[in-house]
């Protein structure tokens, strides 16, 4: 059975089969035979040579989460055709960091902007976060009006870059 | 003593106190919003009562309806716990009002304290040292500015009613001045329902260092030693640790004095605490009083062999303290980790979700007081704190190796937790040395990302046999010989996007 996980934008193919009481997992062009056991639900002990490696994993919606060596890692499976890249975060991307609600919005369509000026102010958990200006430019949408909702990663403001 | 008292809080210290109650054979009374319904202090208190709409201002702030509550449960006096309520006086008179006992200091005390900029003029009067600052009553933006430029940069500006970094700036320079006073207003009128801020000098290379304070209502006042805490992000602390690597026994004697007259001063009863900021050389300044049950008291209490909680429901009820200062002795070496919902990589903003399982470690000397449990759901109303490790030595050297060892073993899944960046903050070698200040975050984890090894092998094998284990034969069949003409048997093996091999 062939698996794609992906971990933080870095996809891993893996393939692993079962023949008698072995697992042989493939992965970068080496085979671990493998011997395991699930001691409880989502709990595996498996023996590899001389050595034992204990595993916690649980599922979520779409992902799952792994325990191993006192480190947790999030995984999602992925399709064989491939996956979406995934948009590169750059300077201009305004998204919010948090779902939260908006407190008080600096600016309207068409405004000039220096770089660090407050654009919109959200509040969650009782704290607040500041979108400020990446750089000098112009307003050219706000998306949300004052004591609306917003969601993690949802556009506050979009903006162009002056033209000089 | 109550045979019966409320509750008014939830997650781990509702437990904390709950269990203290238990072991006291006092009945409890816990109130829970709608989205706390099975929250651990929910199942765990004899009584429990719906106080609805998640939202704090309705549930866990709602000052008629717990004062209802209370009577209508016969309890006889509430438990405020820490934030929410706990430092309300309005709340405490509600309750004496009623003749239910707060448990806690005089609602005036309460006032008193709260009121940063009335507190730090009593101790000046009381002669104990404060740090330089505008206290003034000119609360208008212009008038802040006038005084900020005299003090100069970097400043601080702070609510007046404000704790746990709400309502808090800091400005580096006159530019950020107008709009971080503006914001940390809004911010303290959100949280405190009070927008008066006051500025003060940012003190270079402080750590934050507090005594606590047990008093009761017959006169006695005694001090259970120091706490460091100067590990904080957003100025809210996230590793307490006690002794402090840098108090001496000359220093312990002078700050505990100064913590106890502070206490008397203000006729202060109950269990509080005394925050201090102590510059590079050992200089140290009242910061304030905070008239509370701390989040971070358990270090005290493993290293006194002291019952804080048990001791605030004692001197509620009138009881004498039979604790005589020459009688306490600080023993051992004590840690304190804030297990948070939230990502250290990405500005510590709070996650939210379900935990798909939760499994504290268990070992000698290792305690665990948690909210939380497998499958629970963690909103965006409350504070993101899931839970506080606590352990356990004989010195600092093996109680950080101890610590290590128990974030290792603390599952937390489902939600990204502040687990491994406490792990890596123990393991920095200027942690171990003890040259912490209050910067230590900002200047050593400021763009801290988890390190991007990818996933180990360990990982990839155990997620693996994991899905083969749970994927049905059906759904793999493709793989076996079900038609002898299938593509598959001839390719041998192969990797998606791999060379052959």
């Amino acid at each position: 059975m062939f698996i794609n996980y992906e971990h933080d934008n870095h996809v891993y193919n893996v393939t692993i089969e079962k023949k008698d009481n072995h697992y042989f997992v493939t992965y970068d062009n080496t085979e671990y035979k493998v011997q395991a056991e699930e001691i409880k639900p989502g709990q595996l002990k498996i023996k590899i040579g001389d050595r034992i490696i204990k595993s916690i994993i649980t599922e979520g919606e779409k992902e799952k989460y792994i325990f191993v060596e006192g480190k947790v890692f999030k995984v999602k499976p992925v399709e064989l055709t491939g996956m979406k890249k995934r948009k590169k975060k750059d300077e201009g991307d305004l998204s919010s960091p948090i779902s939260g609600k908006v407190i008080s919005i600096n600016v309207k369509k068409d405004d000039n902007v220096q770089k660090d000026d407050v654009l919109m102010v959200i509040e969650a958990m009782k704290m607040e976060y500041l979108i400020r200006a990446p750089y000098d430019c112009k307003i050219k949408k706000v998306n949300f009006k004052e004591k609306d909702q917003i969601e993690i990663g949802q556009t506050t403001v979009e903006i162009s870059k002056k033209e000089d | 003593m109550f045979k019966k008292i409320l509750i008014a809080n939830r997650g781990e210290i509702a437990v904390r106190i709950i269990k203290a109650c238990q072991e006291m054979g006092i009945k409890t009374v816990a109130i829970y919003s709608k989205v706390d319904k099975d929250a651990p202090h929910v199942h765990l208190s004899d009584e429990a009562v719906n106080i609805g709409d998640p939202i704090p201002l309705e549930s866990y702030l709602n000052i008629p309806k717990i004062i209802k509550i209370a009577k209508e449960t016969g309890s006889e006096a509430i438990h405020p716990g820490y934030g929410f309520l706990a430092e309300n006086p309005d709340f405490a008179k509600s309750c004496s009002d009623i003749n239910i006992k707060f448990i806690g200091p005089p609602p005036k005390v309460i006032s008193l304290m709260g009121d940063k900029i009335a507190a730090k003029t009593l101790m000046e009067k009381a002669k104990v040292p404060v740090i330089p600052g505008y206290h003034g009553e000119k609360q208008d933006t212009q008038s802040l500015i006038k005084e900020g430029k005299i003090i100069g940069f970097p400043l601080l500006v702070k609510a007046a009613a404000g704790g746990g970094g709400k309502g808090m700036r800091i400005v580096q320079s006159e530019k950020f001045l107008e709009e971080s006073i503006e914001s940390a207003k809004r911010e303290s009128k959100s949280a405190f329902g009070d927008n008066t801020v006051f500025l003060e000098k940012y003190i270079d290379k402080p750590r934050h260092i507090e005594f606590q304070i047990l008093a009761d209502e017959h006169g006695n006042v005694i001090h259970l030693f120091e706490r460091e805490c100067s590990i904080q992000r957003r100025h809210q602390k996230i590793i307490e640790e006690t002794p402090s690597p840098v108090m001496t026994k000359e220093l312990r004697d002078k700050m505990g004095r100064a913590a106890v007259n502070a206490a008397k001063a203000v006729g202060y009863t109950n269990a509080g605490t005394v925050e201090f900021m102590v510059d590079g050389n050992l200089n140290y300044y009242f910061m304030e009083m905070n008239t509370r049950l701390q989040v971070e008291h358990p270090i005290t209490e493993l290293t006194t062999g002291i019952d804080l909680a048990k001791w605030q429901l004692r001197i509620a009820a009138g009881e004498k303290l039979t604790i005589k200062q020459n009688d306490l002795l600080q023993r051992g070496h004590a840690i304190e980790c804030r297990i948070y919902a939230e990502d250290p990589a990405n500005g510590f903003l709070p996650s939210i979700g379900r935990l798909t399982k939760v499994e504290p470690p268990i070992g000698p000397n290792i305690r665990d007081d948690s909210g939380i449990y497998s499958g629970m759901e963690v909103t965006s109303y409350y504070d993101p704190m899931l839970s506080k490790l606590v352990t356990y030595s004989e010195n600092r050297n093996d109680n950080i190796k101890k610590m290590i060892w128990a974030l290792s073993h603390y599952i937390v899944l489902g939600i990204t937790t502040n687990i491994t960046f406490l792990k890596e903050v123990l393991h920095h070698e200027e942690f171990k040395k003890g040259n912490i200040t209050t910067h230590f975050i900002d200047n050593f984890f400021k763009d801290w990302t988890i390190t991007k090894d990818g996933l180990p092998i360990d990982a990839i094998i155990a997620l693996a046999v994991y899905d083969s284990i749970h994927t049905k034969s059906k759904e793999i069949v493709r793989y076996k010989e079900e038609d002898p003409h299938s593509p598959w048997k001839h390719v041998g093996r192969w990797r998606v996007g791999g060379r052959e091999v």
